[in-house]
């Protein structure tokens, strides 16, 4: 069965820390530069062979969110201030890495 | 490009004046407003619509969008308002089984649904000709949907059931990530071959997170009107199976009744003719079980439904 927790809270904790409270209460903290870092869009990770497209180095530490907004019920995606706004960032494996 | 605008362009050359707005734009943003609250908006004509619910298969043929009409009835019945949304691009279904007419263009960008005995209804079937394929690539697809969901005027309703396509591709995630679903409501018929695909189905909800709110064993068996006894045509019991498998009630076992075909084929769907024939009896039992699974599930976990964070 998979995880069906969701976002109970969620909110900016610092200026580029993203905090979220899930449903069973547990709560997680994420660094925005990390998340950019961790985007499995078929822009930053191959689709078949599944092989980094993305070069971690060349995101800056200064990369900040412009918005994050609820995907569905399952997931969110986060527009960043490069532009770069076709990550979708399901809930479990939020959970798995936060 | 605009689907909507596309296809009066190209299927109706004779409209007139009052039934096409001037311009039609393209789709509307969702509405940009505060970090998250869970009565936050949702999607543009989305937001005086209460719940979403799938109807959903991954099999083709098992009678999704028959469920979906006579379950929409059903509802209706219990004293609710409620839409449906044909989400089969590719194999419509909802207007013949209806006959609704074609919605008309409002003023700017919205569509006024189609009107069947209440309820509000909207199928690509009504802006194409009879016989004409829609031949359109998964995002076109997809675009379609969006446009269901964000320029028609559904207006305030209690429950809008989407009936699905088969499958499990462009339509499913498309619907998955831009409606905010509150439910699926799974049909089957009650043979393996047929469990196979929706095990795909209950899969696809599961990752998406929507709660499957039970399951529909349709064409389950069939009364000789001779003999009385249950002849059970396609085995017996997948919908039970299937519903223990994912967690959800059996909500009914739906008979095989020539009637409903001939029902569907008029143009007068059979809980509309034969509300209380033994299908028809089904129905208002899967609506009174779909309506209190939906209370159960509906924000017991506190979760937020839509939510936009701006970052400062």
């Amino acid at each position: 069965m998979a995880d069906s927790n969701r976002v109970k809270r969620i909110w900016q904790q610092d200026e580029r820390t993203l905090g979220i409270v899930w449903t069973d209460g547990r709560k997680s903290l994420y660094d925005v530069v990390e998340l950019r870092r961790q985007c499995r869009c078929a822009h930053c990770i191959d689709e078949v062979t599944r092989e980094l497209k993305l070069d971690p180095d060349s995101v800056p530490e200064s990369l900040r969110p412009v918005r994050i907004e609820s995907v569905g019920r399952y997931a969110l995606t986060i527009q960043f201030t490069d532009g770069h706004k076709t990550g979708i960032y399901p809930f479990e494996r939020l959970r798995e890495i936060g | 490009m605009n689907f909507f605008k596309k296809v009066q362009d190209k299927f109706s050359p004779k409209r007139t004046e009052t039934e096409v707005a001037p311009s039609v734009a393209a789709i509307p943003v969702p509405p940009v407003e505060t970090a998250s609250s869970a009565e936050a908006p949702k999607v543009g004509a989305l937001d005086r619509v209460k719940s979403l619910i799938a109807v959903g298969s991954g099999k083709g043929g098992v009678g999704k969008s028959t469920v979906s009409l006579n379950l929409a009835l059903a509802l209706q019945q219990q004293g609710k308002k409620v839409g449906l949304m044909d989400a089969d691009i590719y194999g419509p279904s909802q207007q013949h089984m209806t006959r609704a007419v074609r919605p008309k263009l409002l003023d700017g960008d919205l569509i006024e649904p189609s009107d069947y005995e209440g309820i509000k209804l909207i199928s690509v079937a009504m802006f194409s000709n009879s016989g004409q394929a829609q031949l359109l690539r998964g995002p076109m697809a997809a675009q379609v949907i969006r446009q269901f969901l964000s320029q028609v005027a559904w207006g305030e309703l209690d429950y809008l059931l989407i009936d699905l396509p088969p499958g499990t591709g462009d339509i499913q995630l498309t619907l998955a990530q831009i409606a905010p679903l509150s439910g699926a409501v799974l049909v089957t018929t009650p043979q393996e071959i047929s469990l196979i695909d929706v095990r795909k189905a209950v899969s696809m909800f599961q990752t998406l997170n929507v709660p499957i709110l039970g399951v529909v064993e349709n064409m389950s068996y069939f009364i000789c009107d001779s003999c009385e006894k249950k002849h059970y045509i396609f085995q017996q019991s997948g919908g039970k199976k299937l519903a223990a498998e994912c967690g959800a009630p059996l909500l009914a076992e739906i008979p095989i009744d020539p009637r409903v075909a001939e029902a569907s084929d008029d143009g007068r769907p059979m809980f509309v003719q034969h509300p209380s024939s033994t299908v028809g009896q089904a129905y208002t039992q899967i609506a009174e079980k779909v309506l209190a699974q939906e209370q159960m599930h509906r924000g017991s976990d506190g979760a937020l439904g839509y939510f936009l964070l701006e970052w400062k």
